[in-house]
């Protein structure tokens, strides 16, 4: 019986402080299948597959494979088990070539001069060639990963499991990143790999892969294992319903737009990076009051540096901006927020907040230096500690102790409730959003676009930045859409397809535009 | 010609000490590990080294070339134990690099200084805050040393000279040709990588900074051998903060490092025959010593801004972190 | 709140490991350690010795302490500024010495009367050490180079260039120091005979106080304090909120140079009044320990200061006493920065320690943060 199932993980719990990630739960998986875990973020799906690659252990419950018990204490047993993994967050060196990152771990030897032995890079390489010609992932081995972009590091991720000769394979969220080709070349890629024999364990939160190309599909909901199903005789309601446990609304409700005056013109934008390279060129776009402006783009082409360029945390090399008509290319940071300007960044942990202060000093990051907050030169704590109470019940961030509650010790979904009240408090004619619901829950992210929604009824220019293509299309009014740093086409929402859009992040219709 | 020559000799036999415990510094720093230890870790080495060339002299005589050849190996052992200490803050208790590296020099330096005392009143029955071992015999190749300028560079060697080139070859070889090297370059880049490759992050690590200990103990012994022929805490003048100088002048690659190493050398050892040709009051040497200060000042103005350390380089590695 | 009292109980565990280490040291060289750690007080006037000679009482033991103790708190005081910024400020000694220095040459040797030389002293070490402090910020926040290698560059520097100056200008022939300082610009008075008994007492000291107060409001209670603890915890978010990071980093270490520069004030020209040429002092890298072991808060300071102050300066009473050699003092405070230096590991450890008792009642809060799905 035991022998049908290539994974079986029977019974898991585990454990973290505060939180039950995996609450009894079962998996089987067939060899040859690609078997779907579906649930929204939180559920429990990245925690299960890390307990079958060895980076935890479970509390409870047990783990077969080929029907024989085994006790996986670490990547390295997993990969000898010929279990490998595609992580979320790629695990490449940057200085390294595409072959180095390969080998690492399990590097070709060769005796030089007959006596030391050295790492063999030639027949790596030429392996590595082999490799990416046999499963279709073209490749330059001898290319360094600093230079390449993401979907071929994602192909890296694989070669390096192919390498090891893995059979049982586990991809976590592999198409967050990706634009709508890249995907369908990956499940393209996905297919050929079962058909050659591989399993296949999807980690993802989106209906229509699992739809797609999965065989299988379990549905987890708050560690819990909800049910098994079978891809084929189940529709895509129905799995929507399962995972987030009541009925999905899919439509927020938006009323048409409203635009009135030009907020921000930017125009002929350039941005180097600190290599002195362009990765911004060029860019003119306007936003109107009333409006959602989305940049849609694959990440990496220039969309954090524009908002990073408007906000004044990188330099603009050339070109103009101008906030309500007042050119800000010479103004600091704090002159840009002064004449109207609101920034979510990207990243809410390392440039958004401060962790390490007590949560009413970052609600007051942007503020403290002038009055009520402070008088010259000293703070009012007062002061402070009451607009902070103020901000945490307005915005609902739930805190263990208030304002002086650490920030660090709080959720990712308080912290980013923290920064859009911070900014939206300030009631800046502009608000730069930068992927505002990354690693949200729903709950959370249907409470962040409500906020967006809201900025632009009140008659606020929105700029939004997003690698989440169905975020854009459900917000934004205008789209533009970057490609290498380029704008390449910017339209009316109403005028464009998700497809559409797509393309335009390819850079398929460029030559066109141009 | 005679100038020229000496300041070869010289600025050598102080180069490359500087050069082994600047390859010391990037094994530990490639390896992701903040190293400002050195200066202690030197020290350490040069007091394990100095104790051991001094016990074994009373044995053996003074003649005997083993305490020269054992003080240079416990010298190697004594660094490598010192900073396993380093290793074990940094990697174990995730303390702060910087502030690690910076206790291990205070440490290192008071306990140098006790031991040395101590053990001269308890053991050998005398008042005494050095180990005097001499300044170590010199050889010079013949034939080779005829060679006009270039001579210079096989006259008065001091047998730690080829020692080191030696380690040296044998440091660049593990570093960029085996498989060893390719895992601690990549601790220091993205240690997730390693990790997710199978290897151990801490393992590696805490042998980059050992290997760091060893080289910067060598050092240490060979400046006791060199410039103070004993060991006391006249050893602690910032040789270990030039090496680190030198290293991220060299951007974390060993043959820049040994330019930058030259560099000072030269420069200290060109400005001691300045003084002496130009008969100036030996006060003035306290200007010259300056020089090798002041150049790396210089050097990392010109330096700092465009070399690129390792990315993950002071980073505490928590495996859980994505 | 909770932090502060593990703060204090670490850096109570992390004295108490270390004095029990060198108790170890000290019995393995054969001798009694409470005897000796008893020494060590009394050797700072907190106990008192079983006799005194004409001119001495505890008292005035104790008062040569306090003139001991008091360049050591500018000393910490200057590290805590520093490290707030995010910065280390290992030049410390380096500081101190280039004002003392200035402030010997230029006013130590003048004639000018006590009430207008000492607080000359004063400013003009401060702002000796200012411009020192504020040089190494300007090659951080212009060249990108780490405070710690160029403060220490700047250390040897000073320290060679001074003892060439010294040598040759202002050396008295018998001591091999430099020619000690009037009386009139010297921050301590010095042996003043109260009663029989010669006692040193510290102007500085008052100073000293007054900075631990002002330094706990200008960090706590100030936007400059607000701005250096941002940098400090996180460069990015700091430009982000719109703080100049550079001129904060410079800001921070010219505060830093300038305690540095009073404490070689009261240093050179208080506690001692001539310069050994070509040493650095210890109180520059022992100010570290004391800053750490005081978790870089003024108050804290205040005692760990006192206490790593006890034994550095009752140690030559204990060695003259107990037959050790004085140097167990800088071993014991080596390991004292040792212990503090895995502090935040222990903190760690205390805190999901209680965690994991609670960890039965979850609490919504902290779902995410513990763990990312």
């Amino acid at each position: 019986m035991a022998e049908e199932y290539i994974v079986e993980m029977r019974h898991i719990t585990k454990r973290f402080p505060g939180i039950v990630a995996n609450d009894d739960v079962t998996i089987q998986v067939k060899k040859g299948e690609i078997y779907a875990l579906l649930g929204e973020n939180g559920a429990g799906k990245s925690t299960l597959m890390s307990m079958l690659f060895g980076m935890y252990e479970p509390d409870e419950g047990e783990i077969l494979i080929r029907g024989k018990k085994e006790s996986i204490s670490s990547p390295s047993y997993a990969t000898s088990l010929s279990i490998g993994m595609v992580h979320q967050h790629f695990k490449l060196v940057s200085n390294y070539t595409i072959t180095e990152n390969i080998i690492l771990g399990i590097e070709p030897k060769r005796k030089a001069l007959g006596l030391f032995p050295c790492v063999d890079i030639r027949a790596a390489n030429a392996r590595v060639a082999e490799l990416s010609r046999r499963y279709g992932l073209e490749v330059d081995p001898t290319a360094v990963i600093r230079d390449i972009n993401v979907s071929t590091k994602q192909r890296i991720e694989i070669l390096k499991m192919l390498y090891r000769e893995a059979e049982i394979l586990i991809f976590d969220e592999p198409t967050a990143v990706l634009t709508p080709q890249e995907i369908d070349s990956l499940l393209d890629i996905l297919r050929r790999l079962r058909d050659g024999g591989k399993t296949i364990i999807l980690i993802t939160h989106k209906l229509d892969e699992i739809r797609r190309v999965a065989d299988r599909c379990a549905i987890l909901r708050r560690g819990r294992l909800i049910d098994v199903r079978d891809v084929a005789s189940t529709d895509t309601k129905e799995m929507a319903n399962l995972m987030v446990g009541r009925e999905v609304s899919l439509s927020l409700g938006k009323a048409p737009a409203q635009p009135g005056e030009v907020v921000l013109d930017v125009n002929q934008l350039c941005v180097r990076n600190s290599d002195g390279v362009e990765i911004v060129r060029n860019v003119s776009f306007q936003i109107r009051s009333g409006e959602i402006f989305a940049i849609a783009g694959v990440s990496g082409n220039g969309q954090t540096e524009i908002a990073d360029a408007i906000a004044g945390l990188a330099r603009i090399s050339g070109g103009s901006v101008r906030i309500c008509g007042t050119d800000i290319a010479q103004l600091s940071v704090r002159g840009r927020k002064e004449i109207g300007l609101s920034y979510i960044p990207e990243d809410r942990q390392s440039v958004g907040l401060i962790l390490d202060f007590r949560l009413e000093d970052d609600l007051a990051l942007r503020e403290y230096y002038r009055r009520p907050f402070s008088r010259s030169g000293v703070l009012n704590r007062e002061q402070i500690a009451s607009y902070g109470e103020a901000l945490i019940q307005k915005y609902d961030i739930r805190c263990a102790a208030g304002g002086s509650t650490w920030v660090r010790s709080m959720s990712g979904g308080n912290q980013q409730k923290a920064i859009v009240g911070r900014e939206i408090e300030q009631d800046a004619p502009l608000t730069i959003f930068v992927q505002p619901t990354r690693g949200l829950d729903i709950g959370a992210i249907e409470n962040i676009h409500r906020q967006i929604l809201e900025q632009r009824d009140r008659g606020k220019a929105v700029l939004l930045i997003s690698l989440e293509l169905d975020e854009v299309m459900e917000l934004a009014d205008t789209i533009g859409v970057i490609y290498r740093g380029e704008l390449g086409r910017i339209a009316p929402a109403s005028e464009l397809t998700a497809s559409d859009v797509g393309e335009f992040m390819m850079g398929v219709h460029r030559e066109a535009v141009s | 010609m005679n100038i020229i020559h000496n300041i070869i000799i010289d600025g050598m036999s102080f180069a490359l000490p500087l050069f082994i415990m600047a390859i010391g510094g990037i094994y530990s720093e490639r390896s992701g590990i903040t190293n400002l230890a050195l200066e202690g870790l030197q020290g350490m080495g040069a007091f394990v080294g100095g104790l051991t060339a001094y016990c074994l002299t009373l044995y053996f005589g003074a003649d005997s070339r083993i305490p020269y050849a054992a003080a240079m190996l416990c010298a190697m052992l004594g660094g490598a134990a010192y900073a396993a200490l380093h290793g074990l803050l940094c990697i174990r208790f995730r303390a702060n690099q910087v502030i690690s590296g910076v206790v291990i020099n205070i440490l290192g330096m008071a306990l140098t200084s006790f031991l040395t005392k101590t053990i001269n009143r308890n053991v050998f029955g005398e008042a005494s805050d050095k180990f005097i071992l001499g300044v170590s015999a010199c050889y010079t190749i013949p034939g080779l040393s005829k060679i006009p300028v270039l001579g210079a560079f096989f006259t008065n060697v001091y047998p730690f000279e080829p020692l080191i080139l030696v380690i040296a070859l044998i440091a660049w070889y593990f570093l960029y040709r085996t498989s060893f090297g390719l895992r601690l370059r990549a601790c220091g880049d993205n240690p997730h990588a390693v990790d997710a490759a199978g290897g151990s992050v801490a393992a590696t690590r805490f042998i980059a900074v050992m290997v760091s200990g060893a080289l910067s103990g060598l050092a240490g012994i060979c400046f006791a051998y060199s410039i103070s022929g004993k060991f006391s805490s006249d050893i602690y003048v910032g040789y270990g903060y030039l090496a680190i100088a030198a290293y991220i002048f060299g951007n974390w690659n060993l043959l820049p490092s040994l330019a930058a190493c030259l560099i000072f050398g030269f420069a200290r050892s060109g400005g001691y025959q300045l003084v002496q040709q130009l008969g100036m009051p030996s006060s003035y040497s306290d200007l010259v010593m300056t020089l090798p200060y002041i150049l790396t000042l210089f050097l990392l103005i010109f330096l700092s801004k465009n070399n690129q350390a390792p990315r993950a380089l002071g980073e505490i590695y928590d495996k859980a972190k994505r | 709140m909770n932090d502060r009292k593990n703060v204090i109980r670490i850096a109570l565990i992390a004295i108490l490991i270390s004095l029990l280490a060198g108790a170890v040291v000290i019995l393995a060289l054969g001798k009694n350690p409470l005897s000796a750690y008893y020494n060590l007080l009394q050797g700072c006037g907190l106990a008192p010795k079983a006799k005194y000679a004409g001119s001495k009482s505890q008292l005035a033991d104790f008062s040569s302490f306090v003139d001991f103790w008091t360049p050591m708190i500018f000393a910490a005081l200057s590290c805590a500024v520093a490290m707030k910024a995010g910065l280390f400020n290992i030049g410390i000694s380096g500081q101190m010495l280039v004002a003392g220095f200035i402030s010997s040459v230029t006013i130590g040797y003048s004639s000018l009367s006590a009430p207008v030389a000492k607080p000359l002293v004063i400013l003009l070490s401060a702002a000796a050490g200012t411009a020192v402090g504020s040089l190494i910020g300007y090659l951080k926040y212009r060249f990108n180079i780490n405070e710690v290698v160029s403060s220490i560059m700047l250390n040897y520097i000073a320290s060679y260039v001074i003892s060439f100056f010294i040598n040759t200008f202002f050396v008295d022939p018998v001591s091999r120091q430099s020619r000690n300082i009037g009386d009139n610009a010297r921050l301590t008075f010095h042996q003043i005979n109260l009663g029989g008994i010669k006692y040193d007492l510290p102007i500085g000291f008052l100073l000293a106080v007054a900075a631990v107060i002002i330094i706990r409001f200008l960090l706590e209670r100030t936007v400059l304090g607000y701005e250096l603890r941002a940098v400090g915890l996180n460069r990015t978010a700091s430009r982000y909120a719109g703080i100049r990071v550079g001129s904060s980093i410079v800001k921070s270490m010219a505060i830093s140079g300038l305690l540095a520069g009073i404490a070689g004030a009261t240093y050179y020209l208080g506690y001692f009044a001539s310069i050994q040429p070509k040493t650095l002092v210890s109180v520059g890298y022992d100010s570290i320990a004391v800053c750490l072991l005081g978790n870089s808060d003024p108050a804290g300071i205040l005692a760990s200061s006192f206490l790593i102050d006890i034994i550095t300066k009752g140690s030559t009473y204990m060695s003259s006493q107990a037959g050790l050699e004085s140097e167990i003092a800088a071993v014991i405070t080596g390991l004292i920065l040792l212990a503090s230096a895995c502090s935040s590991y222990f903190l760690g450890l205390f805190i999901r320690g209680k965690e994991h008792r609670k960890s039965t009642v979850p609490t919504p809060a902290r779902k995410k943060s513990a763990h990312k799905e």
